[in-house]
C-alpha cells in the first residue's frame, strides 16, 4: 500500500519580473507501507523544500501530492494543521521539545490536542516510551537530559498518535556519535517492529545507512536510487560511492563514523 | 554608517518592544508640561485667573508625583530593556567592539528616545493645552476663559527635566553593561529556565495574610480604624506579593493534578506556560496590583465623595432655604410670600413646601445628669422644638424618614443629624424643660437622628409628644413660646445660587442665625472642588494606566522570541491557528487582567472599609470608577493581543519560508 505519492512535484521561487529559481523540479516519488526512505542531496539540492512540500508547510508550484490517500493541497489552512496532526509524525533536527513541559507532557501533546481520554494516552505512552528506552526520563525537564534523550523523545512524541508517515529532517544533526547510534536504532526498532514508514532527509551518509532506500537529488531533480542489502556497513560504503557520483558540498558532514 | 546611525537603526529594529515604552514616556512628557504650562500660565502668575490658587499646589504636587514615577518607570523599563539584549552586545562585542563603544551606542540611543519623547510629548501637550485650559477654566468657574499660551518656562522645564531623567537613568544602565564575559552574555537568551519552585507553605501564608487583610478591613470601624489601617495595609501588600509569587503557582499546579482537566486538549499548553509566565513576571503584577489598588481607591474616593456630598447635604437640610419663626404670625426673619416670590420671579418650581407648627421648650436636661446639677450658661441651655406626633410623622412621611411612637408621656428626641445618634445630649429616662417659665416633666422613650425641618436655632433638636399631650402643653404656652419652622424645596436646586442669594439678602440680618441657607452654596463649592480634584487627578490615574499596561506589554514583547520559536514548534507538528490563538489569549489576557482584576478586588475592599466607616453604601459609587478602569484595560489588552498574535504569525511564517 503506498502512504505517499508524489507525481511531477516542482516548486519555483522568484518574484515577479525576477529571476524565476527552480528548487524542485518534476520529481516523482512513492513510499509503501513499512518503508524506510532516506533523501540525500548536497546543500542547495532541494532537501529541505521536498520535505517542507512533504510536510504540508509549503505549497508545491505543481504537481500532486497524496499521503495516506489524502491531497493535503486541497484542504483549507485549519484542516491542513489537523491534517498534519493526525497523519504526519515530525523529527527536528534542534528536537524542538518544548522547555516548560516534563518529557512525558512534551511526548504526549499530540494525543491530548486530538481531545484523547487520559486512560487511553497513559495506556499508549508506555509502549512507545519503552521502545525507545526512556522509561526512566519521563518525568524529567528537557534540559535534565542528554541530546541523544531528547531526539528520542521527539520520536515518540512524533509516533504516538501512529501517523500513517514519520518525517525526520537532520535529526543527527546535533548529536555526538553514541548518541547518534542510539538513536537510529531506536528509529529502526520502530520501523521493523511496528512497521511505522519513515522517511528521512540527511546529508549525513551514516543515518543514510539505516535506511532500506535511500533516494539521491541534486539541483532540484531526482539523480539515483540505491537499495540495501543485508549489511549495513557495506550499504554504508555504497552511499559514499553514490555521494563521490553525485559530487557537491559535503564538507560539513563528519564522514567519519560508522 | 555612523555610530549615531547604528545607535538609530537600533531603535528602529527593536521598535516593537520600545513602541509601547515610548508611548508612555511621551505621555507622562505631556501631562507633565500640561501642568507645568498652567502653572507658569503668565495670566496664572499675575493672579489675574481667580481660583487658580485652589488648584496650584496640588498640581506642583502632581508635577513632583510625575517625575518620580517616571523616574522609575523609565529605569525599570530601561533595565529590563537591557537584558533582553545581552545577546546583542554579546554580538558586538565579538565582533571587536570596545565597551567604550558599546557605552556610546547606549548613550546615543538613550539620548535619541529621549529627544523623541520630549518633542512629541511637548508638541502634543501644546495642541492639548488649549483644550486643558478650557476645561479648567470652566471648572474653576471664575466665567474667565485662560488664554492659550506657551510659557517659555514651562518649556524650558519640562525639556530640561525630563532630558535630565533620561540621562540619568541611561548613565545608570551604562554602569552595568559590558561587565560580563562575551560567552555569558551569548549565553544568556538560551539559558533554559528552571522549573518554578513551590512552596506550599508560602503559598497558604499568601492566602491566610491577604484573608486576614480583607477581614480586618472588614471588620474596622471608626474606634479601630487608626490602629487597624496600618496592620491592614501591610498584610494586603504581603499577601498580594504571596498570591502572585506563589499563589499562582499553586493553583496552575492544583490544576495539573487534575487530569480531566489538564489533559484537555489546548489546556496542557495553557496552563503550563502560565506557570513560568506567573512566576517570571511575580514581582512586575504584584506591583501592578498594588498601584491599581492605591489609585483606583483614590479616586473611587474621591468620586464616592463626590456623590455622597449631595446625599449628606440633603439629608443634613431636608429644605434647601428654610427658617423658624417666634410667634405663629410673626415674620421677622423674612416674609414667606417675599421668598415665594423671589422663586417664582426666577422660575423655579417649588416641590415641597413646609408650614410646622411647634412650641419652644426650654433647659433641657436629663434629671439627674451634670447638666441638672450644674449651672450652665443661659446661651448652652438646650432648646427643643416641641411638636405632636401627628404633624411630626405628616413631615417625615413627606421626607421618607422614619415616623416616631410616643404615648402618654413619653417624649421622642429628634436629634439633627444621623451621626449624632451615638452622640446625644439626652440620656433615655426622665427630662424636664421649662415652657414659657413652667416646668414640665416628660420622660425620654427614644432618640432618632435626622431633622425634618432645617435644623437651625430653635428647631435644631425636636421633641415629638402625644397629640393629646401636645394639646395640654399648647393651651397652657404664652404665644411668645410659639414656634413656626418653614421650608422650601424646589427642582434643580443644586444651580440656583443666584436665588438664594436673592433670599440671603431679604432675610433680616438680625435674624439671620434662624434661618438656613447654606445648602445651596456649599454644595456648588463642595462639587467645584471635588471636580477639579477629580480632573487633575483624573489626568494622574490615565498616566499610571498608561504605564502600566505598557509595562506589560513591554514584558510580553521580550519573551516574544521565545514564544514564537515554541509556536512555529507547534504549529509544524499541527496545531491550528485558533489553538494559538485560545493559548496565547488566554496567557496574555491572564497576564493583563489578573493584576487588573486583583487591584480591584483590593480597592473594593478598601471602598467597602470607607463605606463602613461612613454608614453609607457607596460601592456602587465606587463601581462606575472600576467599570471605567476594567474597560481601559480591556481594550488596552485586545490591542496587545492583536499585536501579539499578529508578530507570532509574522514569526512563524518566516521561519517556514
Amino acid at each position: 500500500m503506498q502512504v505517499l505519492k508524489a507525481q511531477g512535484l516542482s516548486k519555483i521561487y522568484g518574484a515577479k519580473g525576477g529571476i524565476a529559481y527552480h528548487a524542485l523540479d518534476q520529481i516523482d516519488l512513492s513510499v509503501d507501507k513499512g518503508e524506510f526512505v532516506g533523501i540525500m542531496g548536497p546543500s542547495g539540492s532541494g532537501k529541505t523544500t521536498l520535505l517542507n512540500l512533504l510536510a504540508t508547510i509549503d505549497k508545491p508550484t505543481s504537481g500532486t501530492l497524496e499521503i495516506g490517500g489524502t491531497d493535503p493541497v486541497r484542504l483549507s489552512e485549519r484542516d491542513i494543521a489537523l491534517f498534519r496532526r493526525r497523519e504526519l509524525g515530525f523529527v527536528f533536527q534542534d528536537f524542538n521539545l518544548l522547555d516548560t513541559l516534563p518529557i512525558k507532557e512534551n511526548i504526549i501533546l499530540p494525543l491530548v490536542l486530538e481531545g484523547a481520554k487520559p486512560a487511553v494516552i497513559e495506556q499508549k505512552l508506555r509502549p512507545v516510551a519503552e521502545l525507545l528506552g526512556i522509561e526512566g526520563i519521563l518525568n524529567k525537564r528537557t534540559y535534565e537530559v542528554s541530546g541523544g534523550q531528547k531526539q528520542r523523545a521527539a520520536i515518540a512524541r512524533a509516533i504516538i498518535h501512529e501517523p500513517s508517515l514519520l518525517l525526520a529532517d537532520e535529526l543527527t544533526g546535533n548529536l555526538d556519535s553514541k548518541s547518534a547510534k542510539d538513536v537510529m536504532n531506536a528509529l529502526r526498532d520502530l520501523n521493523e517492529r511496528l512497521s511505522a514508514t519513515v522517511l528521512l532527509v540527511t546529508h549525513d551518509p551514516f543515518s543514510a545507512s539505516y535506511c532500506k532506500r535511500v533516494v539521491f537529488i541534486k539541483d532540484g531533480r531526482l539523480f539515483s536510487e540505491i537499495r540495501r542489502g543485508v549489511n549495513r556497513q557495506a550499504f554504508f560504503q555504497q552511499i559514499l560511492d553514490a555521494l563521490s557520483v553525485l559530487g557537491g558540498n559535503f564538507d560539513d558532514v563528519p564522514f567519519a563514523r560508522a | 554608517m555612523t555610530f549615531r546611525s547604528l545607535a538609530l537603526s537600533n531603535v528602529r529594529g527593536n521598535w516593537r518592544a520600545y513602541s509601547a515604552f515610548l508611548l508612555s514616556s511621551i505621555f507622562s512628557v505631556l501631562i507633565f508640561y500640561l501642568y507645568a504650562a498652567f502653572l507658569f500660565h503668565p495670566d496664572v502668575r499675575s493672579g489675574e485667573i481667580r481660583g487658580a490658587a485652589q488648584v496650584k499646589q496640588g498640581m506642583l504636587a502632581c508635577e513632583f508625583l510625575i517625575m518620580i514615577f517616571s523616574f522609575f518607570f523609565v529605569l525599570y523599563s530601561n533595565s529590563a530593556f537591557m537584558k533582553t539584549r545581552k545577546k546583542e552586545f554579546g554580538l558586538f562585542t565579538l565582533f571587536g567592539m570596545t565597551r567604550g563603544q558599546i557605552r556610546k551606542m547606549v548613550l546615543y540611543e538613550g539620548a535619541f528616545i529621549a529627544a523623541v519623547s520630549i518633542a512629541a510629548g511637548i508638541g502634543l501637550g501644546m495642541l492639548f493645552s488649549k483644550l486643558f485650559f478650557l476645561a479648567l477654566g470652566m471648572l474653576l468657574g471664575s466665567g474667565e476663559t485662560i488664554p492659550f499660551a506657551v510659557p517659555q518656562i514651562a518649556l524650558w522645564v519640562t525639556i530640561a527635566g525630563f532630558f535630565a531623567l533620561f540621562m540619568t537613568i541611561t548613565a545608570l544602565t551604562l554602569l552595568r553593561v559590558g561587565r560580563s564575559q562575551i560567552v555569558e552574555l551569548l549565553r544568556e537568551a538560551r539559558k533554559p529556565k528552571p522549573e518554578p519552585r513551590l512552596s506550599v507553605a508560602a503559598a497558604l501564608a499568601g492566602f491566610l495574610t491577604l484573608a486576614g487583610g480583607y477581614a480586618l478591613a472588614l471588620t474596622m470601624n471608626t474606634m479601630t480604624f487608626l490602629v487597624l489601617s496600618i496592620p491592614v495595609i501591610g498584610l494586603t501588600v504581603v499577601g498580594t506579593y504571596f498570591l502572585f509569587s506563589q499563589g499562582s503557582v499553586a493553583v496552575l499546579r492544583l490544576l495539573m493534578r487534575r487530569r480531566r482537566f489538564y489533559y484537555n486538549r489546548t489546556h496542557m499548553l495553557t496552563v503550563s506556560q502560565l506557570v513560568y509566565k506567573m512566576k517570571d513576571n511575580a514581582r512586575l503584577l504584584f506591583v501592578i496590583s498594588v498601584m491599581s489598588a492605591v489609585v483606583l481607591s483614590a479616586s473611587g474616593t474621591v468620586y464616592v465623595f463626590q456623590k455622597l456630598q449631595k446625599e449628606q447635604i440633603v439629608e443634613h437640610t431636608p429644605y434647601a432655604v428654610g427658617f423658624v419663626e417666634r410667634g405663629a404670625n410673626a415674620h421677622q426673619v423674612v416674609d414667606p410670600a417675599e421668598v415665594e416670590r423671589i422663586l417664582q420671579s426666577d422660575g423655579l418650581r417649588i416641590t415641597r413646601e413646609q408650614k410646622l407648627t411647634g412650641l419652644l421648650g426650654e433647659n433641657l436636661v436629663s434629671v439627674g445628669s451634670a447638666a441638672d446639677s450644674g449651672s450652665v450658661d443661659e446661651k448652652d441651655r438646650m432648646k427643643a422644638m416641641i411638636v405632636s406626633e401627628r404633624d411630626y410623622n405628616r413631615e417625615a412621611q413627606i421626607l421618607g424618614r422614619k415616623k416616631a411612637d410616643v404615648a402618654g408621656s413619653e417624649a421622642a428626641l429628634i436629634l439633627p443629624y444621623k451621626e449624632m445618634e451615638s452622640f446625644s445630649p439626652l440620656k433615655i429616662g426622665d427630662i424636664r424643660f421649662t415652657l414659657g417659665g413652667k416646668t414640665v416633666a416628660l420622660k425620654l422613650a427614644s432618640q432618632m437622628g435626622g431633622a425634618i425641618a432645617s435644623p437651625v436655632s430653635y428647631a435644631s433638636y425636636m421633641l415629638v409628644v402625644d397629640d393629646a399631650l401636645y394639646e395640654t402643653l399648647r393651651a397652657s404656652a404664652p404665644p411668645q413660646s410659639t414656634l413656626v419652622s418653614y421650608g422650601y424645596d424646589w427642582a434643580n436646586w443644586e444651580h440656583s445660587e443666584a436665588t438664594v442669594d436673592k433670599i440671603d439678602a431679604a432675610i433680616d440680618p438680625a435674624y439671620e442665625r434662624q434661618a438656613q441657607t447654606y445648602r445651596v452654596p456649599s454644595y456648588a463649592s463642595g462639587q467645584q472642588s471635588i471636580a477639579l480634584t477629580l480632573f487633575i487627578g483624573l489626568f494622574i490615574s490615565l498616566l499610571f494606566f498608561v504605564a502600566m499596561g505598557s509595562l506589560i506589554y513591554f514584558k510580553l514583547f521580550t519573551e516574544l522570541q521565545d514564544d514564537q520559536t515554541q509556536f512555529k514548534a507547534l504549529a509544524r507538528i499541527g496545531m491550528t491557528a485558533a489553538e494559538i490563538r485560545r493559548i496565547v489569549v488566554t496567557q496574555v489576557g491572564l497576564v493583563f487582567l489578573l493584576p487588573c482584576l486583583v487591584g480591584s478586588v483590593h480597592a473594593l475592599i478598601a471602598i467597602q472599609a470607607l463605606g463602613n466607616l461612613l454608614h453609607s453604601q457607596i460601592l456602587k459609587y465606587a463601581a462606575v470608577v472600576f467599570g471605567i478602569y476594567i474597560v481601559m484595560q480591556a481594550a488596552y489588552f485586545a490591542v496587545t493581543c492583536a499585536t501579539y498574535l499578529r508578530s507570532i504569525r509574522k514569526g512563524g511564517r518566516t521561519a517556514t519560508e
